[in-house]
């Protein structure tokens, strides 16, 4: 008996036994559909920290913060001039592995219009161009302040989106570039306004014309609300008068976060930057370096977790699949020792009779297997219309063939112990059998 | 050279502590072309022979040949090929499978002979005509009388071109008329040149054969030539 006898007569077997054979399919049914959709949503969360991470500046970025000193340095604490301008120039002169640097001071005051307005508190950072690429900008209007603008002072503003339309609500921000505002009284020509940043969900929702809830935490709130003018100015206008004894280069940063050029030196990266810091905080630990490691770790030890489950709900219904398939095969055979018996008199070999009912019992898990596929589609398309979250679960080739893979094996497992059995049936036996 | 040749040959069953010694010393010679009956009450070892001539089962000790093969020791694809191409059997009860239609039994050995499917049924097609079940081919056994399951368990036995062909009780399940119609269909067989060998308790259908092999406990005790 060849291969495609053996599939005829599997499917033929099948077909006639339509209810038992729906039964026997179902643990592999769930079994599949429960592995692909566990696969499908893992790999959704995945995506979609991923994507969220990298809006947010991804790995790449890490925050020079400050610290308590170690007890044993308390004395030599004062000798450290903290976080400034300086250690910003000097990471970017003497630490390759950091491609940008983003000193800032922040001020809490008032930004309004020109003509009147009520002032609202706001608040104003003072960066160079690097934070731009640190905080992964994009400008949607005009342009975002360069060298010449922090070197010259010069009296300009970029305005996230929020507070553009905050200020101007029917204006689009095209329409803003070379307008003033005020910022803590003085003047400010506004040259660029910000992309305006949402979660991939709510600008859906947008499209779709659904209301965006406002509950929600937005990880983008704050760089929507940014009002940024040149480092330079931020000090000479605002904080030389009310910290006369600071240089611009000794003035304390209310934040540093640096960038790594290559992720694949990040250790090296980071070293670098403490070197350099050693030195201008002269040998104070008066800092550290906050990575985004924890985080990434803290999320995929939680994606593990949901794949641990899931693949856990579909190991057993597999495997209960598997008990149902042979089951219904070691009954089968009980049914057919008669007409095993009539082949095998008319010249079947035992390895014909194995062979038959290991196939029938692949088709019927292979069957099983796509119904499951098919089902694990209309269940990733009620999961998707559930799940609020930008981890829209995700089908992969991958999984799909995984899970062929895994129903064909079912098949074969619980096929060979029936299938052994029945080849080894005696065929004068057989033939009497009643 | 013998078509069948059996030296000695015992089949011993076992059954607890009992020992039945279902065949006990058979020498038998049977040559291409005979027509031959074997005869004897119920329990005397008649099927046990059959299965034995038939390569459903090896003998117990003793020698035997069958096609120029000795098949005391073989094993079971050995035993199977031999059913496949070298032998056909007819049973009383039909043994027909009653999910496939008649073509597709008559066909079933070619399957197991490796045949190519067009190939199969334009020789399961040819052969069922040769029974005269050339308009049934489309039915399942449920919608035959038992006379065309006969003619189709016939049809599936010659399907292979076997040179051996067997009976048992083949008309135990006829009515009279349609059994002697049956037995007309063997005679015609045997005309064709097959070996035909039936096993029946019937005296009248033994004398209707050439060669008469009466059994009785295991052994031969008669053996009449027409
Ligand atoms: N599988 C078996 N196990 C035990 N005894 C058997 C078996 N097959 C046949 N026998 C015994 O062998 C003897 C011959 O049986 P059998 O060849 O079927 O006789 P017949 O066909 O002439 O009626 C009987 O006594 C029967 O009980
Ligand atoms: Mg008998």
């Amino acid at each position: 008996m060849n291969f495609i006898v053996a599939i005829q007569t599997g499917m033929r077997e099948i077909g006639s036994h339509k209810i038992r054979s729906a039964l026997s399919m179902l643990g592999i049914i769930l079994g599949v559909s429960s592995l692909i959709s566990t696969m499908a949503l893992t790999r959704g969360m995945e995506e979609g920290t991923r994507t969220f991470m990298q809006q947010l500046g991804g790995l790449e970025l890490v925050r020079v913060v400050d610290k308590e000193p170690s007890a044993e340095l308390f004395e030599f604490a004062v000798l450290s001039p903290g976080r400034t301008l300086r250690d910003a120039e000097a990471i970017q002169a003497n630490a390759p592995l950091i491609s940008h640097v983003s000193p800032e001071l922040i001020l809490k005051t008032t930004v309004s219009l020109e003509n009147g307005g009520d002032p609202e508190r706001r608040s104003v950072t003072g960066v160079i161009p690097g934070y731009f690429v640190i905080g992964m900008h994009a400008i949607d209007a005009g342009r975002f302040l360069t060298d010449l603008d922090v070197v010259r002072g010069s009296r300009c503003v970029v305005l996230g989106s929020t507070v553009a339309a905050e200020l101007w609500p029917a204006v689009p921000a095209t329409g803003l570039i070379g307008r003033r505002v005020l910022i803590h009284g003085s003047p400010f020509e506004v040259v660029g306004v910000l992309d305006r940043y949402e979660r991939e969900e709510d600008k859906r929702a947008r499209a779709e014309g659904r209301k965006v809830s406002s509950r929600r935490w937005d990880p983008f709130r704050s760089k929507n609300q940014a009002v940024l003018i040149p480092f330079a100015t931020m000090f000479h206008e605002f904080l030389s008068g009310m910290f006369p004894e600071d240089s611009m280069h000794s003035i304390k940063l209310d934040a540093m976060p640096v960038r790594i050029g290559d992720l694949t030196r990040f250790p090296a990266a980071l070293e670098q930057v403490r070197a350099v810091l050693q030195n201008t905080h002269r040998g104070v630990d008066d800092f550290d370096l906050e990575t985004r490691e924890d985080w990434f770790d803290r999320v995929e030890s939680s994606v593990r977790a949901a794949r641990l489950s899931g693949g856990l709900i579909s190991a057993i219904s597999l495997v209960v699949g598997a008990i149902g398939i042979m089951n219904i095969m070691l009954a089968s055979i009980s049914e057919r020792v008669r007409e095993i018996g009539i082949r095998l008199a008319i010249g079947a070999r035992p390895s014909d009779i194995f062979l038959q009912i290991l196939v029938e019992s692949v088709l019927v898990s292979l069957i099983g297997g796509l119904l499951g596929i098919g089902a694990s589609f209309g269940l990733v398309e009620v999961l998707k219309s559930i799940s609020p979250t930008e981890n829209v679960p995700i089908i992969s080739a991958g999984g799909v063939f995984f899970s062929v893979a895994f129903a064909l094996g079912t098949g074969l497992l619980s096929g060979i112990y029936p299938a052994l059995k029945a080849s080894r049936l005696d065929p004068i036996t057989a033939l009497r059998y009643e | 050279m013998s078509l069948i040749s059996l030296q000695g040959v015992t089949k011993v069953y076992r059954v607890g502590e009992q020992e039945i010694r279902a065949l006990d010393g058979i020498d038998l010679r049977i040559e291409e072309g005979e027509f031959v009956s074997i005869i004897g009450p119920s329990g005397s070892g008649k099927s046990t022979l059959m299965h034995l001539l038939g390569c459903l089962d090896t003998p117990t000790t003793g020698r035997m040949e069958i096609c120029g093969r000795e098949l005391s020791g073989a094993g079971s694809s050995e035993l199977a090929r031999m059913r496949n191409r070298e032998i056909g059997f007819v049973f009383q009860s039909f043994n027909l499978l009653s999910r496939l239609d008649v073509l597709a039994n008559i066909e079933l050995p070619l399957i197991y002979s490796g045949l190519p499917t067009n190939e199969r049924k334009e020789r399961a097609r040819k052969v069922a005509g040769e029974v005269g079940l050339g308009d049934r081919l489309a039915n399942r056994p449920s919608q035959l009388s038992g006379g065309q399951c006969q003619r189709v368990a016939i049809a599936r036995a010659l399907v292979n071109g076997p040179r051996l062909v067997f009976g048992d009780e083949p008309t135990g399940n006829l009515d009279s008329a349609t059994g002697l119609r049956i037995l007309d269909i063997f005679e015609e067989l045997n005309a064709a040149g097959k070996t035909v060998i039936l096993v029946t308790h019937d005296p009248a259908i033994a004398a209707r054969t050439r060669r008469i092999i009466e059994i009785c406990d295991g052994r031969i005790t008669k053996e009449t030539l027409r």
